[in-house]
């Protein structure tokens, strides 16, 4: 009840809604990828070397959101390039830019004055804080990572599905992982503002997974599982308003109570 | 004299340090059925990624078609012996052998209505109209084989290129996806990697035998003794009647 006042009188939670809206569109499209691709750690570790774009950001006194944008590309491009050139250490290369952007972040934010109150949010995310800019950053982002999806449908499914096979067909397989690497990094500036950089993984995986486990094609995969992000992102807002919780913890909690609840009852039925 | 649609020219290939193919040189013409045979980690799938462009030869050229590899996507089909997706992927059969009609131009997220129907009929032939809307995970080896099958023809190729076509499959499904390729063989050239010659020598027009290096024989001239050079051992000639 007190939530539904909250939305009807305040502008911060009409803007905490919208955010979940429009989160939740990159997260069902992009997530899906993530999942099929089996890429989670990756995502990860973009994710967390956000931080470093941010804390530079927030030091120099520019945007954080643009920061991110920024570090988010140019971490997806360098991540991608290195695991095509180095692919037996993929997974030490990942954890190297995983926890060297978190210091980077970590490091600039420190010497910022007053720092904790924001480290805190971009690390755990803080919906109830998202501004009309924030918003239209988001809306600009989810076009941008949509109208791709839709552009290069054929070719990124090809490649997901079986890269040997793209490859023989012409479809240049190294310039399309780059591209799924970018619309992640999108993706998940588009996340942060919910949930923070720590957590932005389980929205970008979680729900994508449960859809998985009742859908038999991507397009389908793509609209259920942004479904699902909408409707836990909301709940979970819904649930942390009254008792003051930190909203993005809620989320992902409901997040992952969904995911566990649908494996077990998908495991259920097919006993 | 018909015309050579694959010219191998003396072709040498190392993974690292091992030498796996050796001055390979192979002529296959027009609408010709040849089988490729040889042991394990003889050289076969890797003499076929050559062939395909996947994979560069150290040493010596190969041509497709007049041109060199890779030049031809369109052209060439491919049915690899087991292609690696987790078996919950969300992909129904019919978008995967719809696949078959992707290119480097192949934009947005609708096919046309002429692929549609090719993939329709592709499937008519291999007798699998009726797994369309299933997920290709939950198909059977058998049944994924003629998937593979199915989204090689959808884009009319001039070559197929077949790796072990039925090694996942029973005697039964093996004849039928055999008799089939024989069919498409008179106005395709067809190129069949297997390591079963008793089996593929009633079907193909030519065998070329790879352990590292190649050596041809028409189909009527293989014998026992031949079978045990390459093979490196005895082997047990079965005879069967049909």
């Amino acid at each position: 009840m007190d939530f539904l006042h909250a939305l009807t009188h305040f502008t911060f939670m009409q803007h905490a809604v919208l955010a979940c809206v429009l989160a939740s569109i990159g997260c069902g499209v992009i997530g899906t990828y993530v999942v099929v691709k089996r890429i989670s750690f990756l995502t990860g570790g973009i994710a967390h070397s956000v931080l470093a774009g941010m804390g530079i950001a927030y030091f120099f006194n520019a945007s954080p959101l643009i920061g991110a944008v920024v570090t988010a590309i140019i971490a997806a491009l360098l991540i991608g390039w290195m695991n095509q050139r180095f692919q037996e250490n993929a997974d030490v290369l990942i954890a190297a830019f995983w926890s060297c952007g978190m210091a980077i972040g970590i490091l600039f934010l420190s010497k910022t004055p007053g720092y904790n109150v924001d480290l805190m949010s971009y690390l755990f995310g803080n919906i109830l804080l998202i501004t009309r800019q924030d918003l239209l950053l988001m809306l600009i982002l989810d076009i941008v990572v949509v109208t791709v999806c839709y552009v290069f449908y054929k070719q990124l499914l090809t490649s997901v599905f079986d890269e040997e096979f793209a490859r023989l067909r012409g479809i240049n397989t190294q310039f399309t992982y780059m591209l799924l690497l970018c619309l992640i990094s999108m993706t998940i500036v588009l996340l942060i503002q919910l949930v923070g950089v720590i957590m932005v993984i389980a929205l970008l995986t979680l729900p994508a997974a449960i859809a998985n486990q009742y859908v038999y094609s991507l397009h389908k995969m793509f609209i259920l599982a942004a479904l699902l992000c909408l409707i836990i992102s909301i709940s979970g807002l819904a649930i942390s308003y009254k008792p003051d919780l930190p909203s993005g913890s809620v989320i992902v909690l409901l997040t992952c109570l969904t995911y566990f609840a649908s494996m077990i009852a998908r495991r259920r039925h097919l006993q | 004299m018909k015309n050579v649609v694959v010219d191998i020219d003396n072709v040498s290939f190392h993974y690292g340090s091992v030498l796996v193919l050796q001055d390979v040189s192979l002529q296959i013409v027009e609408d010709e059925f040849i089988g490729i045979i040889g042991p394990n980690a003889s050289g076969k799938s890797t003499l076929l990624k050559l062939i395909l462009g996947l994979l560069q030869p150290d040493k010596g050229t190969i041509r497709c078609l007049q041109s060199p590899v890779g030049q031809h996507a369109s052209k060439i089909g491919y049915v690899p012996q087991h292609i690696t997706f987790s078996r919950d992927f969300p992909i129904t059969v019919i978008e995967a052998i719809l696949m078959g009609h992707v290119s480097r131009n192949a934009y947005c997220f609708s096919y046309s209505k002429a692929e549609m129907e090719a993939a329709y009929s592709a499937m008519q032939t291999l007798g699998i109209e009726e797994l369309a809307q299933r997920q290709v995970g939950a198909l059977s080896g058998g049944q994924l084989q003629r998937v593979l099958l199915a989204r090689a023809l959808v884009s009319k190729p001039e070559i197929l290129l077949l790796d072990e076509p039925t090694a996942n499959v029973d005697i039964k499904a093996e004849e039928d996806i055999f008799a089939l390729l024989k069919n498409y063989s008179e106005h395709m050239t067809i190129i069949v990697v297997s390591h079963d010659i008793a089996f593929i020598s009633g079907y193909v027009d030519r065998v070329a035998c790879l352990n590292r290096t190649l050596v041809c024989h028409n189909t009527e001239s293989i014998s026992g003794k031949m079978i045990e050079e390459l093979y490196e051992a005895p082997v047990r000639m079965i005879h069967h009647h049909h």
